[in-house]
């Protein structure tokens, strides 16, 4: 593991008696890319704005780079750059005016070149002077992310920052965030799209505010506890509801036509209805097995079917 | 060095603020347009201050020759001969009965008299403000040595009006009535001249003393002219100044916490301070501008004179810089633009009542003054008018000065520290 540059300690936050962050502790490394997966309300949100000392922590703690997050935090704010949940720049400023302006409020020099050079990365430059309100969504998360490097951080928070776009500019966004972390930038990304998961060097589940797994992807893949069953089944959307109500089986999700089936016991399920199939509606075509991906594994997670206990057991 | 750094970062934010108002043209509009166009309208509105068209019922029920008089004169028609021919001075006293019956003309419009002379008299269901009943035998009971009074009813819920009606009324009836005096003297028969001159010297003296009117030689100072819109435009000026400044400014940061901008502010290495500084800056340039302007209305259209300009810059500037900080600190406290303008009318409204921007503060009871004194309002007017029409100097309105200062430093202290976290 490279050496750690964020740490939380029991890292908690309550609002009233609801607890948003149930003492989170983990460690991510420099030059990582983690993901923090999450249904809505797990308490993403809250623990980056805890981490950018937006907030404070009801109790625990939690460290960038040795400096705490609340008691430091005007020592560490040129450090990390915050892309947040929703577009938050100045609409009614332009391209250019919205970067000079957090190029000058990150006190830096040279603020024209460094200005110019970002435009040309992102390629907006046709937009350098539109406003950015005027923007599709695509473009002002890349202008977000612009105004959030444009001090050259270690380190860059983004909670979700491809929600809500189409599939070209999330790979655009994500190949631009491939490209900062060649330059040993450090990122903290919240996504629900599992696809992205994938591409996280580590990633950590959070459920009701607590911290139920953490690892790299292949690692959560395994701790799933091997091969999935995946049957072919004519038509789809009747079949998964059949399906679920079939005794032994915990969940089935449909994926590119095919029925991914969680059970304690699948091949037993396959001998079964080889010999006879129970649904005459239904057309069954073919099975095969198939490694677990990272949406299996949010799903297993999200539906309660892992407790912390067992995945622990399982990444030991 | 790190001042430096500081300046650029105030700067940073100033020119933003100032690019928002700038490109939200129609609060530009707003903001350029109507303080004049208010300074212009409350001017005029608020020019005069003396009671005009006095709607008023008018009953002579003695119909005698001294009745007909006395209701001549108070109809506007010059009847005191007696009073010019006796006195040393008449082209004074000439004058004096001239302003006199100008006044009664512009203060009275007659009515035709409805309903009964003694028993109750109805103002509103004859829509009349005032009623006015010469009584039967008042012209005898001037002979008779036992004088009757007259009659005056008037409306009391209009508290401006009705004491000056008064007033009006009791100067017509004893100016008039010092007329007959001189009448009475100038057809006594030669008898009692004859005997007058039997009293001693000393005796003589006295008697005539005393039946000369005494009157006090009034001078009239700071005001001479006492003219209500010199001492109207300052309060008008303020309270404009203080409704645009403190609904222009809370919106700023409510409106950073509603669009999300604030978090993306507050992680930046930027101190709660400079912000602070970096929003108030454009908008205390805008605000002095405007101020200027709607002086300078005030001094071109209605002819008010400026006295030490410098002062009063000194006065506008601690003023708007309290009203900005006030208007800041509600920003920073308001969890949305709606609040924070709700918030502002209920603060704007006993600002507005309350702080002697239209009426002096010494009417108002000592406890509620003590709240006056919380208003940047308050404190405007009270120098503003102290420099302009005492000629107050700086030692006089230091008090008020201070506590402008003062005020500004806390709300912005205030701001600042709200300004800490992201919240909401």
């Amino acid at each position: 593991m490279p050496k750690p540059l964020i740490v939380l300690t029991d890292l908690a936050k309550k609002f009233g008696h609801k607890a948003a962050v149930d003492k989170i502790s983990m460690s991510i490394g420099q030059g990582e890319v983690f993901g923090f997966l999450g249904a809505n309300g797990a308490g993403k949100t809250t623990t980056i704005r805890m981490l950018c000392g937006l907030t404070k922590p009801t109790a625990g703690r939690a460290s960038i780079d040795g400096l705490d997050v609340w008691r430091d935090r005007f020592r560490i704010r040129s450090k990390f750059g915050y892309v947040s949940q929703r577009f938050s720049l100045y609409a009614d400023l332009t391209v250019r005016e919205n970067l000079r302006f957090f190029a000058g409020a990150y006190r830096q020099d040279h603020i024209n070149e460094k200005v110019d050079r970002m435009v040309k990365e992102m390629d907006l430059e046709p937009y350098r002077d539109s406003r950015a309100g005027k923007l599709s969504g695509g473009y002002k998360q890349l202008l977000s992310m612009a105004c959030a490097l444009i001090h050259e951080p270690a380190l860059l928070f983004l909670d979700e920052p491809t929600a809500g776009l189409d599939p070209v500019h999330r790979q655009q966004i994500w190949d631009f965030l491939y490209q900062v972390t060649q330059s040993g930038t450090t990122i903290f990304v919240t996504t629900h799209y599992m696809d992205e998961a994938e591409r996280c060097t580590d990633v950590g589940f959070v459920q009701h505010g607590r911290l139920v797994a953490k690892g790299s992807p292949r690692q959560l893949k395994q701790a799933l506890g091997g091969d999935l069953l995946e049957v072919h089944v004519e038509p789809p959307m009747p079949a998964v509801l059949e399906l679920r109500k079939f005794p032994g089986i915990s969940a089935v999700d449909l994926r590119s036509g095919r029925l991914r089936i969680h059970a304690a016991d699948p091949q037993a399920l396959v001998d079964q209805w080889q010999q006879y199939w129970p649904f005459p509606g239904l057309k069954f075509l073919g099975y095969s097995w198939v490694e677990p991906d990272m949406e299996d594994v949010f799903n297993a997670y999200a539906q309660g079917r892992h407790s912390p206990n067992q995945v622990q057991a399982a990444l030991k | 060095m790190n001042l430096f750094d500081s300046l650029k970062a105030i700067l940073t934010i100033a020119y933003k603020e100032f690019v928002h108002v700038w490109r939200d043209r129609r609060v530009l509009l707003l903001i350029l347009v109507l303080p004049p166009f208010f300074t212009l309208v409350f001017g005029h509105a608020f020019e005069g201050s003396n009671v005009r068209d006095v709607s008023t019922m008018f009953l002579d029920a003695d119909n005698s020759p001294e009745s007909q008089k006395f209701a001549e004169f108070l109809h506007g028609k010059n009847v005191l001969d007696a009073l010019v021919e006796g006195s040393d001075n008449p082209d004074k006293v000439r004058k004096d009965i001239s302003d006199l019956l100008q006044n009664l003309k512009d203060t009275f419009i007659w009515k035709k008299w409805v309903g009964d002379a003694k028993g109750t008299i109805d103002l509103v269901q004859n829509g009349a403000d005032a009623a006015i009943v010469i009584p039967e035998g008042w012209g005898k009971s001037l002979q008779d040595g036992t004088p009757i009074n007259m009659r005056a009813v008037l409306d009391g819920s209009d508290t401006n009006t009705a004491p000056a009606v008064q007033a009006l009324l009791q100067q017509a009836l004893g100016i008039f009535q010092l007329n007959e005096r001189y009448e009475l003297i100038k057809n006594l028969p030669e008898q009692v001249v004859d005997l007058g001159e039997q009293l001693s010297p000393q005796t003589q003296h006295e008697f005539s003393s005393s039946l000369t009117p005494w009157e006090f030689d009034t001078q009239i100072l700071y005001n001479p002219k006492l003219l209500f819109v010199d001492y109207v435009v300052p309060g008008m000026v303020g309270l404009i100044l203080q409704l645009v400044t403190v609904t222009l400014i809370a919106s700023t940061i409510t409106r950073e916490r509603e669009v999300g901008t604030l978090s993306q502010l507050l992680v930046t290495p930027l101190r709660q301070s400079e912000i602070v500084v970096g929003k108030v800056l454009p908008y205390l340039f805008i605000s002095m501008f405007l101020i200027a302007g709607t002086i300078a209305i005030g001094h071109i259209h209605f002819g008010i004179k400026i006295h030490q300009p410098l002062l009063l810059s000194l006065v506008c500037f601690l003023f708007l810089l309290c009203s900005l900080g006030l208007g800041l600190l509600i920003s920073a406290f308001s969890k949305t633009q709606t609040q924070a303008i709700q918030f502002s009318v209920f603060l704007l409204l006993p600002i507005m009542l309350l702080s002697g921007a239209f009426a002096p503060l010494s009417q108002l009871p000592g406890s509620i003054r003590i709240f006056s004194e919380l208003f940047p309002l308050t404190h405007f007017c009270r120098a503003f008018r102290s420099v302009n029409m005492y000629r107050a100097d700086f030692g006089f309105i230091a008090a008020d000065l201070i506590a402008l200062a003062v005020g500004a430093v806390i709300t912005c202290i205030g701001a600042a520290y709200l300004l800490r976290t992201a919240d909401d």
